[in-house]
């Protein structure tokens, strides 16, 4: 009875192709194939992506970390950015984080703020408005925290997150020490942010997810350990090998302040997991916000809401953790929506280079079945991905996917040209049979352009019934995708306004009923990566030209509003019904 | 292997029998006939025994000690069928008679004769603590392969075997086998202890030191004849031992002088490709692997490992080419044929894939591998839950497994598929006999979680978490440890 490591050379045959290469250091990645591209459908896309930013004078760079290297993963893994309608006048401003470099603070290097001129265009407003910072900011949130109509800023950054009250006058204020916010122990590295009435008292109470412990005087460099490579070449370490951050969750006072309640709520249970991208939403239905959080190289985690102030984590269990070979992955992004149309709130979550995407089909009771295969999104590996959506850009009433990309080695290309820094955004159009078709230049050239790009989040800013994408690139300035929608497809866009629930009505389930077609969406304070989304739902409606719309309200309300003429956005104020809309046409 | 080998007691065994016979036949037959037969037979004069045992069986014939006694004499001249149907008259007359007992299943044992078990088993129920019957069970459960049962009878009988070689060793096997493996590695240590001139015994207690992941052990054990008479089969070993222990250096050094001692031998070559893709150095592993090629140019394994190393590289048509070569070398080798899938599969061509498995299958249609590929390439297609590509699917894993129930990998398909269909029962039993196999599979921890939780089975799953978490890390500290070396070509330097 002799051993051999010949054994092992048979078994790593037998065990799967997907096993032939195995992981990679530093951060989680399978290598495994791609599934096979099934024959295109020939079926025409309506929706076509242009990158307007240029023209619409988004011009600043977004500064983060090393342009041709970086030395530490606070370089590479960048920020998010967001749609909010800061001055209540029917479009969506863009809000934009910032990095900075590691030798000093570059001009450029601050959170932006632009208005929108409803005529296609934006102003950096920074600094009139108060938002001028600079530092490593990551994740951003948009909620009303104080209930006074006007959504307020939530930042995080490695070092101090940051809250700005919204003045309701085009300025805001830093009121972080004032709502106990501020920390006063060593920097944490803040990254994903989300704005959830766990409690149900109408008060926006807020989760932080933290990614590693890091400091400047202990993080290795390049090459220093295995964790500090990637194909043979010494690139920033981690996040394998570095202490895990923990994460937050601050309970709404009700009157201004916010207190930790972390241990108490159940969520100190969390200890080894690299936190980033962080969804608050009803999963299994029963009226009470849960958490969801992409964790990088480690397992994902869900954080089931117990409806008395504390939570219980089963993101294994509810199979949202893992691959489903119960691996890690490397999670980022996160998209949420009703892919399959049963009614219930799907996830998707995006991956390194070298692994599908993770998508995810709830069957309303927050038990998930992994469907990356059947739905064909395992089509795609070659690019590491970030910001991610399900939202339909075609209005033809089924939700698609798309994400953006880039890697974090721009070391890497000069040796390995295969493995570029920046590449290009990934779009998968939804067949409407449980499966997605991958769309390249179909898409339009703001979708093939080539970008290292991070957050991004979705909207309409030009209001004009599609939806459009704003990208973060890192060190470069942003990508506006205006959405060139043709067709005649219809749509349906519902802006909430909570009474008893929070002002923002984050947290609230709406359902639309068209044709023989049943669609949940949530309102959520963050997703894609570190981002947030236009707070104003859009439905696509393909063909039909009404809708009925069940709104589940995070107070609990639950209300109905039948036949609704498509092609419109209507707001909907809680308990009171339709009600006028602000701005919205020019 | 016999009793008398083993324990060398049968003598002892007789002439307690003799004894206890001679009291029990006196009183039916007599004072003086009863002591003339156990006179005769105490002298060993046993064919005088055998004629007046034969009258007296004809004035007698109920007597269970005469059938008793005429079954010891038969069996004392080799007339071992007539001493059995002897004890076995003796025993139809007195199923609890413990000598004609004794004497049946001594012979059954001589002859290696499975149908002893139900003697011992008897005996050790009118006897529970008769370790010569447990350690004679223990042997003859061995023999038959059943060492489930055999290890609880050479545990009691343990006593015995200290200082017997050939038991030593049944024992410690057994308890390997039923992944025992720290108390094989004692028992095999015991057996070394004997006669430490045993190569191939140390050799054993290194393996299975190894197996139970005591790496630093196995390298003590193998240190003695690491310094002299080098062979390569111990340094082949020693390799194994080192990486383990996480010594790359010398892992590497070992294996080299291995193949210096013996070039001819095809399968260090292959342990050498799988250092080195374990160390993600492929181009070395390739050029030894060449090395080999050059002095066996017709050794299927050496293309075949050349090609999983291609494949690592990415260079898919070198790797298709050696995998050809290897079918063509061996085409009873059903892993070339399932690299050729691996590798089509590598490149994202399941279609191609699917289709040289397929081909293959017409050929042998119960290859296990080719049945598990099968399985694995159209579950990786994603299909739909009864559709004819899931139903193919299902029936090729189950076939699979069927054929070759160790084949782990072809489990974890089937649980995946039963899972998708919604038969977690099933599911889960086939996670739990992934895990009988392989008990660190990640994969089948996970999805028997799952098969739990969705079959509302919930009770195991809190233990199975903590157990999955401890395998992820143990899997993270492993990928670090494989990515902490990296083998360079080129003469050792000079120590």
């Amino acid at each position: 009875m002799t051993i051999s490591r010949r054994s092992f050379v048979l078994l790593s045959l037998c065990a799967s192709g997907q096993h032939l290469l195995g992981q990679q250091p530093g951060i989680a990645s399978r290598d495994i194939v791609a599934q096979a591209k099934p024959a295109p459908s020939g079926r025409p896309f309506d929706a076509h992506f242009t990158d307007v930013a240029k023209e619409a004078g988004l011009h600043a760079p977004v500064i983060y970390g090393g342009v041709e290297s970086k030395k530490y993963i606070l370089e590479a893994n960048g920020c998010g950015c967001a749609f909010i309608d800061y001055d209540n006048d029917g479009w969506m401003d863009i809000f934009l984080l910032s990095g900075t470099r590691l030798e000093s603070d570059p001009a450029e290097a601050t959170n932006r703020l632009y208005k929108n001129n409803r005529d296609g265009t934006f102003t950096d407003v920074t600094k009139q408005a108060g938002l001028k910072a600079a530092g490593w900011a990551n994740g951003v949130c948009i909620g009303d925290y104080n209930n006074d109509g006007f959504d307020d800023i939530f930042c995080t950054y490695f070092g101090q997150n940051r809250l700005y009250r919204n003045n309701g006058n085009s300025t805001f204020t830093d009121v972080t020490k004032e709502v106990g916010l501020w920390e006063t122990g060593p920097a944490r590295w803040g990254a994903g942010c989300a704005f959830v009435d766990y409690n149900r008292d109408g008060h926006l109470d807020l989760f932080v997810s933290n990614y590693i412990r890091f400091s400047f005087e202990h993080a290795p460099v390049p090459g220093e350990k295995s964790t500090c490579n990637w194909k043979g070449i010494p690139v920033n370490c981690g996040p394998r090998g570095l202490p895990a951050g923990r994460h937050s969750l601050y309970r709404n006072n009700g009157h201004g302040t916010f207190t930790d309640v972390t241990k108490q709520a159940g969520i100190d249970v969390a200890t080894e997991s690299y936190g980033m991208t962080v969804v608050a939403a009803d999963f299994d239905e029963d009226g009470w916000p849960d958490i969801f959080v992409a964790c990088d190289s480690t397992p994902s985690l869900l954080f089931m809401n117990n409806h008395d102030g504390t939570f219980r984590e089963e993101g294994v269990t509810r199979g949202v953790a893992l691959s489903d070979d119960g691996m890690e992955q490397a999670g980022m992004g996160v998209g949420i929506g009703d892919y399959n149309l049963d009614g219930h709130l799907d996830l998707f979550k995006t991956h390194f280079i070298g692994d599908t995407s993770g998508f995810y089909r709830n069957d309303g009771k927050a038990n998930f079945d992994e469907v990356t295969r059947a739905a064909k999104i395992g089509v795609e590996t070659r690019f590491t991905s970030w910001g991610a959506g399900m939202v339909d850009l075609d209005n033809d009433g089924y939700p698609d996917v798309l994400f953006v990309t880039g890697s974090v080695y721009p070391e890497v290309e000069k040796k390995m040209p295969q493995y570029p820094y920046k590449t290009p955004r990934v779009l998968f159009r939804n067949l409407g049979n449980g499966t997605f078709e991958e769309l390249e230049s179909q898409g339009g050239e703001g979708i093939t352009a080539v970008h290292s790009s991070r957050g991004c989040a979705f909207g309409d800013f030009d209001n004009d019934g599609d939806v459009d994408v704003l990208i973060v690139n890192m060190n470069e300035p942003p990508s506006l995708l205006r959405n060139d929608l043709k067709g005649t497809q219809n749509w349906l866009k519902i802006k909430l306004e909570g009474v008893k629930s929070n002002r923002s009505a984050i947290g609230a389930r709406v359902i639309a009923h068209y044709g023989n077609k049943v669609q949940a969406q949530a309102l959520v304070s963050q997703s894609s990566y570190y981002s947030c989304n236009d707070p104003r739902l859009h439905f696509g409606l393909g063909t039909v030209n009404e809708a009925d719309i069940e709104v589940h309200w995070p107070s609990g309300l639950h209300e109905r509003y039948q036949q609704i003429h498509a092609n419109q956005l209507i707001t909907i104020r809680e308990g009171k019904g339709l009600v006028a809309n602000k701005g919205w046409k020019r | 292997m016999t009793m008398f080998h083993l324990f060398g007691l049968r003598a002892l065994v007789w002439i307690a029998l003799s004894l206890s016979l001679l009291l029990s036949a006196a009183a039916q037959l007599g004072e003086d006939r009863a002591a003339q037969i156990a006179a005769a037979l105490r002298e060993q004069q046993f064919d005088k025994a055998l004629g007046m045992l034969r009258v007296a069986l004809q004035q007698s014939p109920a007597s269970t000690d005469l059938w008793t006694m005429q079954g010891v004499a038969y069996a004392a001249v080799n007339h071992k069928k007539e001493g059995l149907h002897s004890f076995r008259r003796a025993l139809k007359l007195a199923p609890d008679n413990v000598a004609a007992l004794q004497g049946a299943a001594q012979i059954e044992y001589d002859e290696g004769d499975a149908a002893g078990i139900p003697d011992l088993e008897h005996l050790l129920m009118l006897r529970p603590n008769d370790l010569t019957s447990h350690g004679m069970l223990a042997v003859l459960e061995y023999q038959q392969g059943n060492c489930a049962a055999a290890v609880v009878h050479f545990d009691r009988a343990a006593d015995l075997f200290e200082s017997r070689l050939p038991a030593l060793h049944a024992y410690g096997i057994c308890l390997a086998k039923v992944r025992q493996f720290d108390n094989a590695a004692a028992v095999f240590k015991k057996s070394l202890a004997l006669n430490p001139d045993d190569r191939r015994e140390r050799q054993v207690l290194a393996s299975v030191q190894l197996i139970a992941h005591h790496p630093e052990q196995a390298i003590a054990t193998l240190d003695p004849v690491l310094h002299e008479r080098l062979d390569a089969s111990t340094l082949e070993l020693a390799s194994a031992a080192y990486e383990d222990a996480h010594d790359t250096d010398k892992a590497v050094e070992a294996l080299r002088q291995a193949i210096l001692l013996r070039p001819e031998n095809v399968g260090l070559y292959v342990d050498f490709a799988a250092l080195s893709a374990t160390h993600q150095s492929f181009e070395v592993g390739i050029n030894v692997v060449n090395d080999g090629l050059a002095l066996q140019p017709k050794a299927a394994p050496l293309y075949f490992a050349r090609g999983v190393l291609y494949v690592q590289l990415a260079e898919y048509e070198k790797a298709q080419a050696d995998f050809d070569k290897a079918y063509d070398l061996d085409p009873s080798q059903s892993l070339s044929v399932a690299a050729q899938g691996l590798a089509a599969v590598q490149q994202n061509d399941l279609a191609h894939a699917l289709a040289g498995v397929e081909a293959k299958l017409v050929r042998m249609p119960g290859d296990p591998i080719l049945l598990y590929l099968r399985a694995d390439i159209l579950a990786q297609q994603g299909p739909a839950a009864g559709s004819a590509e899931f139903r193919t699917a299902m029936s090729s894993a189950k076939d699979s497994v069927r054929l070759r129930p160790t084949l782990s990998p072809a489990r974890a398909v089937l649980a995946k598929l039963y899972l998708q269909n919604g038969q977690f029962a099933e599911a889960a039993e086939q996670c739990r006999k992934a895990l009988e196999i392989d008990p660190k599979d990640q994969s089948a921890v996970y999805h028997l979680i799952l098969a739990l939780r969705k079959s509302d089975r919930q009770g195991e799953i809190p233990e199975l978490l903590k157990h999955l978490a401890a395998l992820r890390q143990q899997a993270t500290n492993v990928e670090r440890e494989q990515y902490r070396y990296k083998l360079v070509e080129g003469d050792p330097e000079p120590h």
